[in-house]
C-alpha cells in the first residue's frame, strides 16, 4: 500500500468493521443454533416459525432485548452497575483483533497486494490472549456486586472463583503447545504447524482435552455452569439485568465460548490449514481442490467446536461447586504438569521448535 | 487401581458414550407436532367437548345427580300434549345448562344416561373451547350446546345441531355398558 | 449428627433462607426453610399447604364413585393407582370380588402408570441434577402410555379408569397389540437412558453418597416405596398384602444397598424392567370375561371401616374408609405415601450441600397433589 491512510487507518477500520460484525452476528446466531441443536437433540424442533422457518428469531430475541424496560434496582451502584456488562462484552470482542482467520491473500486478485484478514499479529498473540480474556472476570465480579443482591453476590464469586481456578490449567496446557511451536504469536503457531506436517493434537492430545475442558469452564457452560443454572438455589451474577445489558451478558458468553473454539482451532487444530497439509499436499493443489480457500477450513474447525460446546450442554449432568474446584485445582493442575515435563521431554527427543 | 480403570478415568469413556447416545437421536424423526397445521387425531373414547341431543333426553336427571361438581342445571315443566289422539302429560325441557368452566371433563354423566344412544356424550374428539370471557362464553345454554356457539369443532366432526352421533363405548347403541 | 457449625464470629448465625415455595426444582408448590451454615445445610423444614384443596372434606359429601375422579387429581403423575386404591378398599369393604379380566386390566393400568410416574421422576432428576436431554426422552415414552390411556379410558391425566366392581369399560380393539408393541421398544430406551447417566462420572458424583438413610432408619421414618428400597428393605405391598391377582404374576422386587440417591436410581430403572415384565405376563395371560362384578346401582357398602393399601408409584398408597351404611361415605382418609416421605427430608439433608438439596427432593419423588391433598 504506497498510500499511508489507507494502509494504516481505512483498511484496520474495515477490518475491525467486518470483524465486529461478525462476531456479535456469530454471537447471536449462536443463540439461535444451541437451541435449535439442543432441541434436535432432544427429539423436538427448536424454535422454526419466525420467518423463514426460524432464522430470523436471533433479530427478534435482540429488538426484544432492546424495546425492554431498562430496571436499575433501587439501591444498585449506578455507575459500575452500568459498566459491569461493558467489562464483560469488551474484552471478548477485543481478543478477536489477534485471532488469525485466514493467511494474506489476494481475495482472488481484487486486492493488488496481498492483505491479511486477520487485524494484527502480535508476537505475543497467546498472552494477549488469555490476558484480555482474563478481564472479563471483572465483569462478572462487579455486576454481581453492584446488583445489591446477596445472592447475585454469592453467585458471581462462585463463578469468578470458577473462572480463576481454571486459567491455571488453561495456561499450563497451551504451555506444551508453546513447547512445541517454540513461539507466542498465533499465526507463527500455525506455520510452525505447517512446517512441522504435524497437527499440534497429535502429539498434544492431553493438552487438548484439558483445554478442551478448561474452556468449557472459563466460559461457564456445562457441565460447569452451576453459578448460572436455575435450579440453584443461588441465583446468577446477571439476575438484576434486564433489556440491552443481559443481552451483553449473554452474547459476551457466546462470544467467549467462539474465542476458545478459535484458539482451539489454531493452538490445536492447524488454524487455516487443510488436513495433513504435508502427506496430502498434492491433493490439495490438484485442481479440484486448491479452489477452497483457507477461511473455509477455519471456519468448519471453529463450528465443528462450537457444536461440541453445545453438544455438551445437551448431554452431561452438571457439577457441583465443590467437585468443581476439586476438578479444577487437584486434577487438572498435576495432569497439566506432567504433561508439560512429557512434552519438554518429547520435543527435547525429537527435536521441536525453536 | 488396575490399568484399565485408570485408562477408563483418563479416557472418559462413560461421557463418550452419553455424547453417541445424544448424537444419534440428533437425526432421529422428530416428535413435535406442528400444531396448529398440524392436529393429533384424539381416540375415539377421548372425553371432549359435550354433545348433547334434547330430542333423545327424557328429563330423568341422571347426568345432574351423577356429576361430581353439579355444573349441570336442568329444569322442565309438565305439558299436555296431544300424541297418537291422547292427551299426554309430557315433560318439557326448559333449561339444560353446563357450566364448562367447572367441568373436569370425568364422563360420569355420559355413563349415568339411560337413553340409547345416550342424550349426553363426551366423545366428541372436540377440545377447543377457549373464550377470552370465562363466565359467559363458558357457561353453555341449550342452545349454545346444540349450535356449539365458540367451539372450534375437531376437522371432520359435526355439531350435536347438525346430527352428530355419539361414539362408542358409552354412546352408540351397541355398545352399551351396564354400569 | 449435626455437622459442626463454624462460628467465626461469637455473634454470627446462620443463614436462614426459605427456598420456595415457586421455585423450578421443587416438584410443586413446597416451600423449605434452609438454615445453612456457608453452604451446609444445618436443617430443612418444608412447609407445605399450598396446594390444599379440601379433598378429603370433598369426600364426605359425594358418592364413592363420583369421588373416583377426586383421587385422580390427588397424585396426579400416578392417576391409575390411585383409583385402584380407592375401588379397592371399597371392594374390600362390601366384600366384592372383581371378575379376573377386570383384575388383570387393572394390573395392566397399574404397571404403566408405575412406568408413566416414573418416566415423570427421571425426567426432573435429571433436570435437576443438570442433565437436560433424558426429560425430553423419557417425556417421549411417557406420551406413549398417555396415548394407551386416551384410548382405553377416553382421559390421558386424570383417567378416572376404574369403578367399583370392575372396570367401566372393556380394553378397544387393537389395544393389546399396541401396548404388546410398546412393551417390545421400551428396554431399549431403558438401555438408552442407563447409557447416558448410570455410569457418567458427574452423574455419580452428583448422587453416590447422597442423601443416606439406613434401612432401620428408613423403617422409623415409616418411608415406602423406592426410597425404602432404595436402603436395602424388601418391602412391597405388591407381594406383601397381594390385591387385585399380583399373587398370579410374577416379578422381582428390587432393593439397593447403601441407601443413597444413586441406589434409588438405579431401583427405580429396574423397576421400570420389572413393570414390563408384568404387562407381559398379563398380556399372555388375559383371560376372557366380563370386566364388571354384580354391583347394585347405588353402593352402600355395609357399616364397618377398612384400611386397604396399594403399591403406588411413589411408595404405599392407602385408603381408610368409614362407612355408616349410607352411599356417601363417613370418612375417607388417605394415606399419602410422599407426606409420609416427605417428613424424613431433614433427617437426609443434614449436613449436605445446598446443590445436594435439590438431588434429594428428586430422589424423594414427591408430588405436592398427594402432600397437600
Amino acid at each position: 500500500m504506497d498510500n499511508v491512510w489507507i494502509a494504516y487507518l481505512l483498511v484496520p477500520f474495515v477490518k475491525i468493521l467486518i470483524i465486529l460484525l461478525a462476531v456479535i452476528l456469530i454471537a447471536a446466531y449462536m443463540s439461535f443454533a444451541e437451541r435449535r441443536i439442543v432441541a434436535f437433540m432432544q427429539i423436538r424442533l427448536g424454535p422454526n416459525r419466525v420467518w423463514p422457518r426460524g432464522w430470523l428469531q436471533p433479530i427478534a430475541d435482540a429488538l426484544k432485548l432492546l424495546v425492554k424496560e431498562d430496571i436499575v434496582p433501587a439501591r444498585a451502584e449506578k455507575f459500575i452497575y452500568m459498566l459491569a456488562p461493558a467489562l464483560m462484552i469488551i474484552p471478548s470482542l477485543v481478543v478477536f483483533s489477534v485471532i488469525p482467520f485466514a493467511p494474506a491473500t489476494t481475495l482472488f486478485g481484487v486486492f493488488k497486494q496481498p492483505i491479511e484478514p486477520y487485524l494484527a499479529d502480535l508476537n505475543v498473540g497467546v498472552l494477549f490472549v488469555l490476558g484480555v480474556s482474563s478481564v472479563g472476570i471483572y465483569g462478572v465480579i462487579l455486576g454481581g456486586w453492584s446488583s445489591n443482591n446477596k445472592f447475585s453476590l454469592m453467585g458471581a464469586l462462585r463463578s469468578a472463583a470458577q473462572l480463576i481456578s481454571y486459567e491455571v490449567p488453561m495456561g499450563l496446557a497451551v504451555v506444551a503447545v508453546l513447547l512445541m511451536s517454540g513461539t507466542l504469536s498465533l499465526v507463527g503457531i500455525i506455520e510452525a504447524q505447517r512446517s512441522q506436517g504435524v497437527w499440534y493434537i497429535f502429539p498434544g492430545i492431553v493438552a487438548f482435552f484439558l483445554y478442551l475442558a478448561c474452556g468449557v469452564a472459563e466460559t461457564n457452560r456445562n457441565p460447569f455452569d452451576l453459578p448460572e443454572a436455575e435450579s440453584e438455589l443461588v441465583a446468577g451474577y446477571h439476575t438484576e439485568y434486564s433489556g440491552m445489558k443481559f443481552a451483553f451478558y449473554f452474547l459476551a458468553e457466546y462470544a467467549n465460548m467462539t474465542v476458545i473454539s478459535c484458539m482451539i482451532t489454531v493452538l490445536f487444530f492447524g488454524g487455516w490449514l487443510p488436513p495433513f497439509p504435508n502427506w496430502l499436499a498434492a491433493a490439495w493443489s490438484s485442481p479440484a481442490l486448491a479452489w477452497i480457500p483457507p477461511f473455509a477450513w477455519f471456519a468448519v474447525k471453529v463450528a465443528f467446536f462450537l457444536f461440541c460446546y453445545i453438544w455438551f450442554r445437551g448431554t452431561f449432568p452438571r457439577y457441583r461447586f465443590d467437585q468443581l474446584m476439586h476438578l479444577g485445582w487437584k486434577v487438572f493442575i498435576p495432569v497439566s504438569l506432567a504433561n508439560v515435563m512429557v512434552v519438554a521431554l518429547l520435543v527435547l527427543l525429537v527435536g521441536g521448535g525453536k | 487401581m488396575s490399568f484399565w480403570s485408570f485408562l477408563g478415568v483418563v479416557i472418559p469413556i462413560d461421557l463418550l458414550q452419553g455424547l453417541s447416545v445424544t448424537g444419534r437421536f440428533l437425526f432421529k424423526k422428530k416428535a413435535t407436532i406442528r400444531y396448529p397445521e398440524v392436529k393429533r387425531t384424539p381416540s375415539p373414547r377421548f372425553r371432549g367437548m359435550f354433545g348433547f341431543a334434547e330430542e333423545r333426553c327424557i328429563v330423568c336427571h341422571n347426568c345432574a345427580k351423577a356429576c361430581p361438581i353439579k355444573i349441570i342445571h336442568i329444569e322442565e315443566h309438565f305439558e299436555e300434549l296431544e300424541i297418537d289422539g291422547k292427551k299426554k302429560k309430557k315433560k318439557v325441557l326448559d333449561r339444560y345448562d353446563i357450566d364448562v368452566k367447572r367441568c373436569m371433563f370425568c364422563g360420569l354423566c355420559e355413563e349415568a344416561c339411560p337413553t340409547t344412544p345416550v342424550s349426553i356424550w363426551l366423545t366428541t374428539k372436540t377440545y377447543e373451547t377457549a373464550a377470552y370471557e370465562r363466565n359467559e362464553r363458558l357457561y353453555f345454554t341449550k342452545e349454545r350446546l346444540r349450535n356449539w356457539d365458540g367451539v372450534v369443532p375437531f376437522p371432520g366432526v359435526v355439531s350435536p345441531g347438525n346430527g352428530m352421533l355419539p361414539e362408542e363405548p358409552g354412546g352408540a347403541p351397541e355398545h352399551k355398558e351396564g354400569a | 449428627m449435626a455437622p459442626e457449625v463454624t462460628r467465626p464470629f461469637d455473634d454470627s448465625e446462620e443463614m436462614e433462607i426459605s427456598f420456595g415455595p415457586q421455585h423450578p426444582a421443587t416438584h410443586g408448590v413446597l416451600r423449605l426453610m434452609v438454615k445453612l451454615d456457608g453452604e451446609r445445610i444445618i436443617e430443612a423444614k418444608p412447609i407445605i399447604g399450598y396446594l390444599h384443596r379440601g379433598t378429603e372434606k370433598i369426600f364426605e359429601t359425594l358418592t364413592y364413585n363420583q369421588a373416583i375422579p377426586h383421587t385422580d387429581r390427588m397424585d396426579y403423575t400416578a392417576a391409575a393407582t390411585n383409583n385402584q386404591a380407592l375401588v379397592g378398599a371399597v371392594e374390600r369393604l362390601m366384600g366384592i370380588t372383581i371378575p379376573p379380566r377386570a383384575a388383570y386390566i387393572r394390573i395392566m393400568l397399574a404397571e404403566m402408570q408405575r412406568i408413566a410416574s416414573h418416566t415423570i421422576w427421571l425426567a426432573t432428576h435429571a433436570l435437576d441434577i443438570g442433565a437436560m436431554t433424558p426429560y425430553f426422552y423419557a417425556f417421549e415414552e411417557r406420551e406413549k402410555i398417555l396415548d394407551l390411556y386416551e384410548a382405553y379410558c377416553g382421559a390421558r391425566l386424570t383417567l378416572n379408569c376404574m369403578r367399583v366392581g370392575g372396570q367401566p369399560f372393556d380394553l378397544p380393539d387393537g389395544w393389546t397389540h399396541r401396548l404388546r408393541q410398546f412393551i417390545d421398544q421400551f428396554p431399549h430406551r431403558v438401555a438408552e437412558w442407563e447409557k447416558l447417566l448410570t455410569n457418567n462420572r458427574i452423574w455419580k458424583l452428583r448422587t453416590v453418597g447422597v442423601g443416606v438413610i439406613s434401612a432401620p432408619d428408613a423403617i422409623e421414618w415409616g418411608l415406602t416405596g423406592p426410597p425404602l428400597r432404595g436402603s436395602g428393605v424388601r418391602w412391597d405391598v405388591r407381594k406383601a398384602l397381594p390385591y387385585d391377582r399380583y399373587d398370579e404374576v410374577a416379578f422381582d422386587i428390587p432393593t439397593g444397598t447403601h441407601g443413597d440417591t444413586y441406589d434409588r436410581y438405579l431401583v427405580r430403572m429396574e423397576e421400570f424392567r420389572q413393570s414390563v415384565r408384568i404387562l407381559r405376563q398379563c398380556l399372555d395371560r388375559l383371560p376372557d370375561g366380563p370386566v364388571m362384578a354384580k354391583v347394585p346401582k347405588v353402593i352402600k357398602p355395609p357399616k364397618g371401616e377398612v384400611y386397604h393399601s396399594v403399591e403406588g408409584p411413589k411408595g404405599e398408597l392407602g385408603f381408610y374408609v368409614v362407612s355408616d351404611g349410607s352411599a356417601i361415605p363417613y370418612r375417607l382418609r388417605v394415606r399419602p405415601a410422599s407426606f409420609i416421605n416427605l417428613q424424613a427430608l431433614p433427617a437426609l439433608v443434614r449436613g449436605h450441600l445446598v446443590a445436594d438439596l435439590v438431588a434429594i427432593i428428586g430422589t424423594l419423588d414427591i408430588v405436592l397433589g398427594e402432600i397437600d391433598r
